[in-house]
């Protein structure tokens, strides 16, 4: 007698709002091309159990000013551009594919060349004006600064649908009025916390923002410190999404560059540790294979350096959804 | 150079001499001058601030005053060391109310005393029976001692009985220059019944109780009439143990480093201070005081005790003894009769102790058939979930905010404290223990206050103030709500952003320990009958604000009763009658401890109670509709 095999595959009640970002001409912006995710209806590339309408996208970073800190593997590809905000933006979408720049305003730092609010609405502008897709602009993380720079750096992007980061549970109002008057979507950061991302999703639904623009941020952390943690928390968040928690129904962002450049794995020269093997190889692999744990656990938006990771992480989504074999 | 230097404390005018070199606040300690310190001296509460008026100090650098106090003379006792001859002023805010409401505390359960006594006989543990007894004769030469315990025998059962060697060599005398006509007194100690004295003729109607609940912060005494049962008074004082921390495990480490004898002496202090200060006012002798029933968290126990508490604070939490038996209470130091006897409620395990025995006790949760939920707000929460099948317990620290320690504004619930707070259309309205200005905060105005604020939109959910509101000041580099203005005939009374985070993370660990309790025994929100609170709020706690603070789960407010003090309510039951201890010492062995810092999901619970009312308000529909927060998502 045949085996009776039972179905065991899920449906979910909910699917993860769907967010687009960047607005062309049509939309009251000048972009070429906007991007759009989540909306997915299953876990991470479930196909077999319901419908994941949007790929996972990636963001190339760029900085307004030269990073000092970028250790060589991933300075050097961008070695003849870091003097150019413009070209450096230009290069990641010509020719290494980024579906969207992440501009990082360190030069608004305080402790750093503490940059205007109009310097950072400059480079702002650079970068819209020299690349056709969405962008992404991170605050220097220093709040009060932050509240300063958004006001202005949110009107004059004002139409282009920009993603703008973060909002926390201890700073949350201006970024979400400036989002609110301009038209622009929300990074909501938590600790690793399931519990925090939700309450930082409430506070700005209680000033008057709408969940379904928002995109969680649950920090990142790279490869062999602490991704384990990032990754349940980020399948809890999505069960929940799905399971009908409109609190956590959100796509998920992950920062998956800043923190892989950021440990030793990666960052050390080969004559530190010859063991290791080729520095060269090593930081793209280790951001390459960080960024395809975090496509699995659930990321709908990667936040990327090495132009070779970036590679690898576009054809592995390319093949998780059945685009190639 | 001079080795002794003379310390004034004004106003209340108290000298001592101390060693050069010595800190204002143990100048101030050997003075009898009590200071608010919390943290027991390690120049981090900023509560212990003296002006100097006159001579010299040696003070380090903090950045608890401000320049301007500081130019006006004021230091902070802990750091400040004698170095000549001083006069200090202790001012308002440093000094400590002595007389707490206890009354208050009484009445509350007052009214639920008469329902709690019912169950058990009035058969105090100790008491005197006037005995006349027959002249021994040639068929009847029974020995003196015998003689007296067959009387004994014929009023009271008691099938072993003992006196003591001191007692029957006065015996022989007493009864015969008496005419065989003697008051003895007889105390329950185990299944033993002692002989404690014999008294000349009748004394039968003089036979008095002491029962205290010997707390982290507060001891609190209530005298007893033995033969009525009536309760005759009440005093209170601070546990003088503070200036060596105000938390348990710093306490613990205290008597690691200076011996458990210091500790012991100083509580013992405290109850000589409140039980002398009963018996003078009540005109009685304190040779007529012959019994001390005492409630206490485990920790307390074992300080007053004298017992090693090393092994407590260390895993796997072992008490040197949960039910010690009746000691003389002369070995501890407490001075009533000296025979007298003192009693210890029996505690549940390390940190679940008598006094949540006691609240069981006599809140009857342990005879109820529907599950009851009970919270005693202290340093730590205790909170016990059960009914007469079954009892669950276990301790949240919560840290004393609800005490009014580790707020800024911040005190017991004391004359001054603001106790009741209410936000109108005309504006913010508070009630006062007491007449006079108010001078803090306590644990059930601070619940009404920050309830009230997050209603009316000046903090946001997650506690935060907001910046733009009016009341909201900034005050040493932070935000803060000002609750009463300074310029009103008093002190500013504030509640700062420090403050609100404090009593969020209080509420979150209490409320989180209710839920996990809740979870644990898969039981819902509904399934529990009553919710009963107890603690050191005086006479008030708003039921509707603790659920809008979410410090207890939402249930219609008739369900949430306070019962007040119910540590000292459950040891009255216990000291008069022994039935009731025994019960006691059921209700111990019943309990089931459960530790909630092995609990897997405790954090989790912990961060999202951490919000108001909760992270997810579904737990929370009725003050999802009253704020109009929109429908639970």
């Amino acid at each position: 007698m045949p085996i009776e095999i039972p179905d065991v595959r899920e449906s979910f009640s909910q699917a993860i709002y769907t967010v687009t970002l960047g607005a062309t001409r049509d939309g009251g912006g000048t972009r070429t091309k906007v991007v759009t995710v989540g909306g997915e209806k299953a876990l991470p590339f479930h196909h077999f159990e319901g419908e994941i309408p949007h790929p996972p996208v990636v963001a190339m970073e760029v900085w307004d000013v030269p990073p000092e800190d970028w250790p060589d593997p991933v300075r050097m590809p961008f070695a003849d551009v870091m003097g150019s905000l413009g070209e450096w933006a230009r290069k990641c979408v010509e020719e290494h594919g980024a579906d969207l720049i992440c501009l990082r305003l360190v030069g608004c730092d305080p402790n750093g060349e503490d940059r205007s609010p109009e310097e950072a609405a400059a480079a702002v502008k650079e970068v819209l004006t020299s690349v056709g897709v969405p962008l992404i602009v991170w605050g220097c993380g220093n709040p009060e600064k932050d509240n300063e720079v958004f006001p202005v750096v949110g009107e004059a992007a004002a139409g282009e649908n920009c993603l703008l980061g973060t909002i926390t549970q201890d700073n949350y109002k201006t970024l979400v009025a400036v989002a609110t008057a301009y038209k622009h979507k929300l990074i909501a950061e938590s600790p690793v916390d399931i519990n925090i991302a939700k309450q930082v999703n409430i506070l700005a639904m209680d000033a008057g923002y709408p969940l379904e623009d928002l995109v969680i941020y649950p920090s990142t952390g790279a490869l062999g410190y602490g991704i384990e943690y990032v990754y349940s928390i980020m399948e809890r968040a999505r069960l929940a999404g799905l399971g009908g928690d409109k609190l956590m129904a959100q796509p998920i962002l992950c920062d998956i560059g800043r923190e892989v450049w950021g440990v030793k794995e990666a960052r050390a020269p080969r004559e530190e540790q010859p063991e290791w093997g080729d520095a060269e190889l090593r930081g793209p692999l280790w951001e390459a294979t960080t960024a395809y744990m975090y496509l699995l656990a659930g990321a709908d938006i990667l936040v990327m350096r090495h132009p070779e990771a970036v590679r690898a992480a576009k054809r592995a989504i390319r093949m998780l959804m059945g685009e190639e074999q | 150079m001079r080795v002794l230097y003379r310390v004034t404390f004004h106003p209340q005018g108290r000298g001592v001499e101390v060693p050069n070199g010595t800190t204002l606040l143990e100048a101030a300690a050997a003075a009898g001058v009590e200071l608010a310190s919390v943290c027991g001296g390690e120049g981090i509460c900023g509560r212990c601030r003296l002006i100097i008026r006159r001579g010299r100090v040696e003070t380090g650098p903090t950045l608890l005053l401000s320049p301007e106090e500081v130019k006006e003379g004021y230091v902070l006792a802990c750091q400040s060391r004698v170095r000549g001859d001083v006069v200090v002023e202790v001012p308002p805010e440093s000094r400590v109310e002595r007389a707490v409401r206890v009354d208050l505390d009484a009445q509350v359960f007052l009214a639920r005393e008469a329902e709690a006594r019912a169950p058990f006989e009035l058969v105090p543990l100790a008491r005197k029976l006037f005995l006349r007894i027959p002249r021994p004769t040639l068929e009847d030469n029974v020995g003196d001692q015998e003689r007296v315990f067959r009387e004994v025998r014929r009023r009271i059962e008691a099938p072993i009985l003992q006196a003591g060697l001191k007692v029957l060599r006065a015996l022989p005398r007493v009864l015969r220059e008496n005419d065989w006509k003697v008051t003895v007194t007889v105390a329950r100690r185990g299944g033993t019944v002692e002989l404690l004295q014999v008294e000349p003729g009748d004394r039968s109607g003089e036979a008095y109780g002491v029962v205290l609940d010997v707390g982290t912060s507060t001891v609190v005494a209530h005298l007893v009439d033995l033969v009525t049962g009536r309760t005759l008074d009440a005093e209170a004082k601070y546990n003088s143990q503070r200036t060596l921390g105000e938390e348990v495990t710093r306490r613990i480490i205290a008597s690691e480093r200076q011996g458990v004898e210091r500790l012991q002496a100083l509580v013992a202090e405290d109850i000589n201070d409140l039980i002398s200060l009963m018996v003078e006012r009540q005109r009685i002798r304190l040779s007529d005081v012959v019994a001390v029933l005492c409630a206490g968290n485990t920790a307390m126990t074992h300080f007053l005790l004298g017992l090693p508490p090393k092994a407590l604070r260390r895993h796997p939490y072992v008490a040197a003894a949960l039910a010690p038996p009746p000691v003389r209470a002369a070995e501890v130091g407490i001075k009533i009769n000296p025979r007298g006897l003192l009693y210890v409620m029996p505690g549940i395990g390390g940190w679940v102790g008598g006094d949540i025995t006691a609240g069981i006790l006599a809140s009857g949760i342990h005879r109820v058939e529907e599950p009851v939920l009970f919270v005693d707000i202290g340093t730590n929460g205790e909170i016990v979930l059960g009914c007469r099948d079954w009892l669950v317990a276990c301790s949240a620290s919560a840290g004393p905010a609800f005490e009014g320690a580790g707020v800024t504004c911040g005190m017991r619930a004391s004359r001054g404290a603001i106790m009741r707070v209410a936000f109108t259309s005309e504006g913010v309205r508070y009630e006062v223990v007491g007449d006079g200005p108010p001078q803090g905060l306590c644990g059930s105005g601070l619940i009404d206050a920050i309830a009230g604020m997050f209603q009316a939109g000046y903090i946001d959910r997650s506690g935060r103030l907001q910046p733009d509101r009016p009341r909201v000041v900034e005050r040493r580099g932070e935000l803060a709500f000002v609750l009463v203005p300074g310029e009103e005939g008093g002190r500013e009374i504030m509640i700062t952003q420090r403050d609100i985070e404090n009593v969020l993370r209080a509420k979150a660990a209490i409320y989180a320990g209710i839920s996990i309790l809740l979870r644990e025994m898969g039981l819902a929100v509904e399934d529990v009958a009553r919710i009963y609170i107890a603690g050191a709020f005086g006479s008030h706690l708003d039921p509707r604000n603790a659920v809008m603070l979410g410090l207890v789960p939402d249930v219609p407010p008739g369900r949430i009763r306070f019962l007040g003090n119910t540590s000292l309510a459950g040891a009255k039951l216990a000291l008069l009658s022994g039935d009731a201890l025994d019960e006691a010492q059921g209700i111990a062995e019943r309990v089931t401890y459960y530790d909630l810092i092995s609990c897997p999901y405790y954090y989790d619970e912990f961060v999202a109670a951490k919000f108001l009312p909760h992270t997810d308000l579904s737990r929370f529909p009725t003050m999802t509709k009253a704020l109009g927060l929109g429908e639970p998502v």
